[in-house]
């Protein structure tokens, strides 16, 4: 593998689409759901979605997928 | 046994620790590459890698993470996988551009999908939850009948301290079996000096929440 340094930026339909899909495989929710279930202390088990939670840290503070349903 | 390679290698080890603790731009990019450093010279698979994420909050943030981003684990050595996710922030020039890790998450795991996976180490700098913010989890099962009635083992979040990715390493390596590239006498005095340096700055949280 090419020992590349570059930055990857991610574009918000990317992280959404990659949350969504994790989200729904691996807990059976939405991704706005796993946000705002993480973001009020309600998931069981974060680490077990770090990856998608800190894919979710990516996005603007004012992401409508933040916004309480 | 000293190495031909050894002092370089420390003195490529040391360059990028200094360039990530000066923080400012390239502080995230010293700080994967490091990493990079660390995998290659132990229990990295040739065809992984890791590489850094940014996204719509800007460029002072960051998640670093395996090749094709943070859902996607590193290939070991040993067949088996690590989903290594690490966030980082470069604080405001007013609070000196320093680079913090504000969340890592290092899981060791059977299956790239992460279902049969066998222990992690998870840090949180702010919690939302009353987990300790530091923590490890295994999946497995207790040989005494001790727990809650509706507690799995793996849902039991054991306080540990700050662990760094050396440490994660180095168990991996030394007590899973989990094949190293080069020697543990050219690796093991890299890691202890980057881990020391990492552990100087760390964040030490308390092993739970305060109220």
């Amino acid at each position: 593998m090419t020992d590349d340094g570059a930055v990857i930026e991610l574009n918000r339909d990317e992280i959404v689409q990659r949350i969504e899909q994790g989200a729904r495989r691996r807990l059976r929710m939405s991704a706005s759901e796993l946000v705002q279930a993480y973001r009020s202390g309600r998931l069981k088990d974060p680490g077990a979605v770090a990856d998608l939670l800190a894919l979710a840290s990516l996005l603007a503070e004012s992401d409508p997928l933040f916004a309480p349903a | 046994m000293r190495l031909p390679e050894s002092d370089a290698l420390l003195a490529e080890a040391r360059t990028l620790t200094e360039a990530y603790k000066s923080g400012g731009q390239g502080a995230a990019r010293a700080f994967r590459e490091l990493t990079a450093l660390l995998f290659r010279l132990t229990i990295l698979a040739p065809e992984g890698g890791v590489r850094l994420f940014s996204g719509p909050r800007g460029h002072m943030d960051f998640v670093l993470g395996g090749w094709r981003g943070p859902d996607d684990p590193l290939p070991l050595t040993d067949g088996r996988f690590l989903r290594l996710t690490v966030r980082l922030c470069v604080t405001p020039p007013t609070e000196g551009s320093r680079l913090k890790v504000e969340a890592s998450s290092y899981q060791y795991q059977v299956d790239r999908e992460g279902i049969r996976w066998i222990f992690r180490y998870d840090y949180l700098r702010n919690p939302p939850d009353p987990y300790p913010s530091a923590h490890v989890q295994v999946c497995g099962s207790l040989v005494e009948d001790c727990l809650p009635h509706d507690t799995s083992l793996e849902r039991v979040h054991f306080p540990t301290a700050r662990v760094s990715l050396e440490a994660v390493i180095r168990l991996l390596a030394d007590q899973f079996g989990t094949p190293c590239h080069r020697e543990p006498e050219l690796w093991r005095p890299v890691f202890a000096e980057t881990e020391r340096a990492f552990l100087e700055i760390a964040h030490r949280p308390l092993g739970g929440p305060e109220r």
